[in-house]
């Protein structure tokens, strides 16, 4: 059943065509994996996706509801939960805070009170490993810390859509295992559709995703299955250009 | 449910600061006139705080409001005094007229100044402050730059015996009870759905709107909310105490800088902090005027550079800090 379907998203940043005519579904469940280099303009994709801004063309829908036009705050609800690239933490809060704004303003808004959502952070604090951590200031967790914090965050949501901004850069060729077993553990248990979005960590693709999407210069180059896609001798041209 | 009530302990503390100030300046001969002076700062702090310490946007022109519920006080008065059997009603007349006009305002203010961040969002306010201010003045509405003295028209309402109790006892009451109250709702708020979302957004709007928050929302219930209070605060220090206004004297961005003296020194964003600063400002304020008078300002502002210098969290966040872990955190918010 399809989850996520993006209808021909175009979107410009003045003369620059940051998303160009980019059509994606994505079902209940699935993981996937979004690449491509730098400027690729996967992050905006995530970015209309969430709402943080608006397409110039083309329509989002999302469990069989056109939500182009909503803004991010009313999609959260719907179960779009989202982690940033640079890990943004409510600083002054406790970790435990954290994880309960998502669990308060998420799908579950409305229906849980504010200590319900203090044990649901519990436990999904618990989850990422972070319980020795819960009273901590969130700004003073390193970053790798942090990007856990933000997981449980967005978990707590209790999204039906996860989109993930690079979470695995800059980490341990281990705790990039770790993360994907992590990753399929949560998929498995709470049937959240995974979308990841790496630049160039390849590992975590091959272990993560079933499908491999990639972008090159706004456009969709290649949406296959993720053998099919890495093995794509135009993948290496994406990257390397051509020989 | 069993946070509940270790949730208001934090009241504990602020309520008998409160209670002890009320019993000093009535019992002591002499003393209510100071009281009056630093429970009007402690209750100025705690209202502007519920905005600024939460949502971390500071509202330059917060003295609006406070000048809006001293109109509303006047106008309550001075057109309805001649309404027979009224009696002491009119001041709830008053009241009401001070909580509308301060909420119409805040209405709009937030409309138009919370879609802007950070020095843009102060200047806006600012502007709104002295546009109202010279919009009174030129078109001469409400008496203009004459403004409204209401003694007369007070006294003819409830006779010269409850009008004299009325200013010079009931009006410094209710800045107690208006302290207390946006104690209360601080407290209430930290510990409720808005204070989770309204530090969201102070930390990360952008952020903030992505992981559902409503940000518009959860900003403009605190701005309406301490727009209110220093509505009422107004209609009552300002209002009923000294039955007159004029806009020159209440449209003044001196008394929003010493809110934000007041909340920097106690603690921004915290519960105590503004009844800690209160104290302080309104104390040194009070005893400078005596012992070097014109020299307030300029003692004041060096030892306000030091504490943010040295403690940015001011006192409560110090003492905050160094209460960590212990049984006292409960009672310290």
């Amino acid at each position: 059943m399809v989850l996520l379907k993006l209808e021909n998203i175009t979107k410009r940043f003045g003369g620059l065509i940051a998303v160009n005519d980019v059509s994606l579904e994505i079902e209940h469940g699935e993981l996937m994996a979004i690449v491509g280099p730098n400027g690729a303009g996967k992050t905006t994709l995530f970015n209309v996706i969430n709402g943080v801004y608006p397409p110039d063309e083309g329509r989002v829908i999302f469990n069989e509801r056109d939500i182009t036009r909503l803004p991010a705050y009313r999609r959260a609800p719907l179960g779009i939960g989202r982690t940033f690239q640079i890990p943004r933490p409510f600083s002054s809060a406790s970790v435990q805070e954290n994880v309960a704004v998502g669990a308060m303003f998420g799908t579950l808004a409305g229906k849980v009170s504010v200590d319900g959502c203090l044990e649901i952070a519990e436990r999904y604090t618990e989850l990422v490993g972070l319980e020795a951590h819960k009273n901590k200031e969130a700004g003073s967790l390193t970053p790798v810390e942090k990007k856990m914090m933000e997981i449980a965050r967005a978990l707590a949501m209790k999204p039906k859509l996860l989109l993930m901004d690079e979470a695995m850069a800059g980490m341990h060729p281990k705790d990039i295992d770790e993360m994907v077993r992590f990753l399929k553990k949560i998929k498995k248990e709470e049937n959240i559709a995974i979308v990841s979005m790496v630049e160039h960590i390849m590992r975590a693709v091959a272990g993560f995703a079933n499908r491999v999407v990639v972008m090159h210069q706004g456009a969709k180059l290649i949406d296959a299955p993720t053998e099919q896609a890495l093995s794509d001798p135009r993948v290496v041209e994406v990257y390397l250009g051509r020989p | 449910m069993k946070r509940t009530i270790p949730k208001y302990y934090p009241l504990i503390p602020v309520f008998a600061a409160y209670l002890i100030m009320f019993i000093i300046g009535f019992t002591m001969p002499g003393m209510w006139q100071m009281v009056a002076l630093l429970a009007f700062y402690c209750a100025l702090g705690q209202s502007w705080n519920i905005f600024m310490g939460m949502t971390g946007y500071v509202d330059f022109g917060y003295v609006t409001f406070i000048a809006l519920g001293t109109y509303g006080m006047a106008l309550g008065v001075q057109y309805f005094y001649q309404i027979e059997g009224l009696g002491i009603g009119i001041i709830f007349i008053g009241i009401f007229l001070a909580l509308f006009l301060a909420s119409l305002s805040a209405i709009l203010e937030a409309a138009i100044a919370l879609r802007l961040r950070g020095a843009y969002f102060a200047i806006a306010c600012i502007g709104i402050n002295e546009g109202l201010r010279y919009f009174i003045e030129g078109a001469k509405i409400w008496g203009g730059s004459e403004g409204i003295i209401f003694s007369g028209a007070l006294t003819e309402a409830v006779g010269r015996e409850v009008a004299n109790q009325l200013t010079t006892f009931w009006a410094d009451f209710a800045v107690f009870i208006i302290a207390a109250l946006a104690a209360f709702l601080n407290v209430h708020y930290m510990r409720s759905k808005i204070g989770y979302a309204l530090t969201a957004v102070r930390e990360d709007e952008d952020a903030a709107k992505v992981m559902g928050i409503n940000t518009f929302k959860y900003k403009t219930i605190a701005f309406l909310t301490s727009g209110l209070l220093g509505g009422l605060v107004g209609a009552m220090a300002w209002g009923l105490k000294l039955t007159h206004v004029f806009p020159g004297d209440v449209f003044v961005i001196h008394y929003t800088v010493e809110c934000i003296v007041v909340v920097l020194l106690g603690g921004a964003g915290t519960l105590l902090g503004p009844v800690v600063g209160g104290l302080i400002y309104g104390l040194s304020k009070y005893w400078l005027a005596v012992i070097l008078p014109g020299f307030q300002l300029l003692i004041f502002a060096p030892i306000i550079i030091a504490i943010i210098v040295a403690f940015p969290g001011g006192i409560i966040g110090l003492v905050k800090q160094r209460i960590k872990g212990t049984p006292l955190e409960r009672y310290i918010v």
